[in-house]
């Protein structure tokens, strides 16, 4: 990486100025401007909420901003359609995949672009299918173009949106989250294909959380902040500290990313969750662990290791083909997420947009759906009063420091970090004595980051269990109690004390010794 | 219309690419960007009332306009009583879909269901010589399990509603012509079975008046204000979620297709006993306007949401429309064209407001 290219000199190859976008009631961005340069990897960071969004979104084509303008190789340029950003060589790989599940890579790939044809008229599917293998070569990424995209794993998928920038001859590549549930061996792969991009002349835009992963992979920063850009700093001036203070606009950066979480330190009670033997092909093979009151379990594995998975068996989201699941030295089958509840268990699900909310209510109709007939005006009549669900649910904003103007909203309009903690609040609401936390701080912003640890530690004090399942390690490390490793649907390791550690989780998720020493 | 949020939403995409989750017909069919934004954002005030009220208002302007085009005729007791007597069964059909559409599900087979209830009850009663109110129970009691099957086969069974609803469809078309032989059954009929859809005993208003005032409020209730209403229509918004949180979809499912088929058989036996007489296939004409009320209805006080109010107005609306043309002796060939263009128009304002938000 540090062979990259300075920011070579002459024309940028997209300029904004000046670029502001109001919605009623909402400045979403106030005054943007920054420059990207061919070759150049530009890294765009701000919180959840701070207008990087719809700064990627007026590049993007999708949203046309109030004032300011975009400069494309100097030139004042009206992106009114994504087709028009794409024809002008600007791409933009959202955080959400965009591709058709059923087509196949190439298709993908070659998607909006004119396919080659025989006779003008059919498709040439070998021309199609060769054309996209030199594109996917370019990337190194070893997969079938006549592979369904929907059998690929999640960073190959992202590959394939990449290679569509590729297909479409993109000067600019903006990148939305690109490593979010990729594995660690992959967020390298990844860089390493941006950096052979930037060196061969492209402009990357590059908008993460992950703020090591910005300062390894970047030549420079803009930093939002409340809609605008508070800093613009070449990237090897900065450190990790800097840039939280940037972030956060706090002249102390109080370490935000490092986590803490303060802890009472009771040694752990009584067990309250067992599972043995519990296996469900093909992700599943046998895996036994046991969870006790006041404690964090962290659960760590690559992609594909059966961590979700698991955390869905022990909703009742799956059956399990063989094992047991003992609660509080009772054996259950759980046939459905609310026997789960019955049993007092709760689940944070990863894909919070499919499964968290109905984006569409409010605060108020998404906290109390789990618990609607707790909060009737009259015992007998099966009605929920709205003035008893307002103020549980403005009780949980308060709590959880869900940032909305008040509890009518519709959950859609909240920031990442809100939405998820407006789970959160269902499953405080209900109330649970295990807590399946999965992915919980995905896409979620520095402060929104400390908040969920803290109302983790918080669970832990009451005395419940939480099982926290994390692709980012050091965070994993800092929550958990003790660690748990899954590899191929297995259990091969568990750490506690001071073995828990970034290094050893990583060492054990990667096959141990073998692994170690190849 | 496919991203709508104000920052980035979540992130951790566990590999699903793009998982579409059930038809909301109202929303359009693109569901896939999931954050639906908060109503009106970004439109004038107006185009908001224009767009929640829009149906009852040109349900007002129609009313006058109709009004005055025919003074002596249109707005007297007896032509208003006339156009809501005609609007009361179709009514009921309309309703009770509401309820499965705001599950995200919907049901082909509801005509053909109109159908074989108001001729199963004739039937029964006419060729078997059952007593009427025994008939009108085993009727309701086909509904029922017609319900329980669309709903079984599709919530646990997987079927898709497309192909299963559409097959029953036709299934009941054939248990229809089993029952009558296909012939017009009109002797016979008891004046108490006809009394259902005749009888003015009540303040001299039609008793199917009543009964479709009776439903709209019985399910208004049932779905704006009781737990299980809330969860249907959290199951309609985002099914996943909902099961997550403890809802049990399946059973709400299939709940959802046992209403609609129970108000088929209702509004098939008010159409019988109206007429005292059951034509072979006569339910099928009635699918479509039930889609078509339900749907305007889709776009009117909770733009985007399937609701009872809504439907009701809907179906005066369509009513209203269809009895003024009549009376301006209007050919049924204009008129069946004005209705259509007249729905798609609505759902063009409706859009209007939640559109470029």
């Amino acid at each position: 990486m540090s062979t990259a290219a300075a920011p070579r000199a002459g024309v940028p190859v997209i300029e904004v100025r000046g670029l502001r976008k109001t919605y009623p009631g909402v400045l979403a961005v106030d005054d943007a401007s920054f420059s990207v340069a061919p070759g150049e990897v530009l890294g765009l960071v701000g919180k959840n909420g701070a207008g990087k969004s719809t700064v990627i979104k007026m590049l993007a084509g999708l949203v046309t901003p109030d004032e300011g303008e975009i400069l494309v190789d100097g030139e004042p340029t009206v992106l009114a359609s994504s087709h028009a950003a794409s024809v002008l060589g600007i791409s933009v790989v959202h955080q959400e995949l965009a591709l058709v599940p059923r087509g196949s890579v190439a298709e993908n790939v070659f998607l909006g672009l004119p396919y080659p044809r025989r006779a003008g008229l059919f498709v040439d599917w070998s021309a199609l299918h060769r054309k996209a293998g030199a594109v996917l070569a370019r990337l190194g990424l070893e997969v079938d173009p006549r592979a369904s995209v929907d059998g690929l794993s999640v960073a190959q998928q992202r590959m394939v949106m990449i290679a569509r920038c590729l297909a479409w001859d993109a000067r600019v590549v903006v990148l939305d989250e690109p490593t979010a549930s990729l594995t660690d061996d992959e967020i390298s792969h990844l860089l390493e294909v941006l950096r052979q991009l930037a060196d061969a002349g492209v402009a990357i835009v590059y908008v993460s959380h992950r703020l090591e992963e910005v300062l390894g992979a970047t030549d420079r920063v803009v930093v939002m902040r409340d809609g605008s850009v508070v800093a613009d700093l070449v990237t090897a001036t900065l450190t990790k500290q800097t840039l939280v203070a940037g972030i956060t606009g706090e002249a102390k950066a109080d370490e935000s990313q490092t986590v803490h979480v303060d802890r009472a330190g009771r040694p752990p009670g009584a067990e309250l969750l067992r599972v043995t033997g519990l296996t469900r092909a093909p992700a599943l093979h046998g895996v036994d662990l046991t969870l006790r009151e006041g404690e964090v379990l962290g659960l760590a594995g690559l992609v594909g290791a059966g961590r979700t998975e698991l955390a869905r068996v022990l909703f009742g989201v799956d059956a399990p083909d063989s094992g047991t699941i003992t609660v509080r030295g009772k054996d259950v089958v759980l046939r459905s997420p609310r026997a789960a509840m019955k049993e007092r268990i709760a689940l944070l699900p990863e894909d919070r947009r499919h499964q968290g909310n109905d984006t569409a209510r409010s605060i108020r109709e998404n906290t109390s759906l789990p618990t609607l007939r707790r909060h009737r005006g009259v015992s007998w009549l099966p009605r929920p009063s709205a003035a008893r669900e307002r103020a549980v649910s403005e009780e949980m904003v308060g709590r959880l420091g869900i940032k909305a103007r008040d509890t009518e909203v519709a959950v859609g309009t909240l920031s990442g970090g809100n939405q998820q903690k407006v789970v959160l609040a269902k499953w405080l609401v209900h109330g649970a004595d295990v807590f399946v936390f999965d992915e919980p701080t995905a896409g979620i912003d520095v402060e929104g980051k400390a908040d969920v640890y803290g109302i983790v530690g918080e669970l832990a004090d009451q005395g419940k269990a939480v099982l926290f399942i994390s692709s980012d390690l050091p965070e994993l490390a800092a929550v958990s109690d003790r660690v748990v490793v899954l590899r191929e649907g297995r259990v091969v390791a568990e750490l506690t004390g001071s073995q828990v550690s970034e290094s050893q989780i990583l060492h054990h998720c990667y096959g141990g010794a073998d692994a170690a020493s190849a | 219309m496919a991203t709508g949020q104000t920052d980035a939403p979540a992130g951790g995409d566990p590999g699903l690419v793009g998982a579409g989750t059930a038809a909301r017909p109202a929303t359009g069919p693109k569901g896939a960007g999931g954050g639906v934004r908060p109503p009106g954002r970004g439109r004038p005030g107006w185009v908001q009332v224009v767009a929640r009220g829009g149906v009852l208002v040109a349900l007002l302007l129609v009313i006058v306009a109709f009004g005055i085009a025919r003074p002596d005729t249109f707005l007297t007791t007896n032509n208003l009583n006339a156009i809501l007597q005609q609007a009361a069964a179709p009514a009921i059909l309309a309703i009770g879909l509401t309820v499965p559409l705001a599950l995200g599900e919907f049901d082909l087979s509801i005509g053909a269901m109109v159908g074989l209830g108001g001729a199963s009850a004739l039937a029964l009663i006419t060729l078997h010589g059952v007593a009427w109110p025994v008939a009108v129970l085993l009727a309701l009691g086909i509904g029922l399990l017609v319900g329980l099957v669309n709903g079984v086969f599709i919530a646990y069974l997987g079927a898709s509603s497309f192909v299963q609803t559409l097959a029953m469809g036709v299934i009941l078309l054939g248990v229809e012509y089993l029952f009558t032989n296909q012939q017009t059954l009109f002797s016979g009929v008891p004046q108490g079975y006809k009394d259902l859809g005749q009888s003015d005993a009540i303040l001299g208003v039609n008793i199917q008046i009543w009964l479709a005032l009776l439903v709209a409020v019985l399910m208004y209730l049932f779905l704006e204000q009781t737990e299980t209403g809330r969860r249907i229509y959290a199951v309609g918004g985002n099914p996943d979620a909902a099961r997550f949180a403890g809802v049990s979809v399946k059973r709400l499912r299939v709940l959802g297709f046992v209403i609609v088929a129970v108000a088929a058989v209702i509004t098939g036996i008010l159409i019988t006993a109206q007429g005292g007489s059951s034509q072979p296939n006569a339910g099928v004409p009635f699918l479509l306007p039930a889609y078509a009320a339900a749907f305007l209805g889709s776009a009117t006080f909770r733009p985007g949401t399937f609701n009872v109010p809504g439907t009701v107005v809907a179906v005066l609306f369509l009513g209203v429309i269809q009895t003024g043309l009549q009376m301006l002796q209007i050919a049924t060939a204009w008129i069946n064209i004005i209705q259509g263009v007249v729905l798609i128009a609505a759902m063009l304002i409706s859009r209007l407001e939640r559109k470029h938000a």
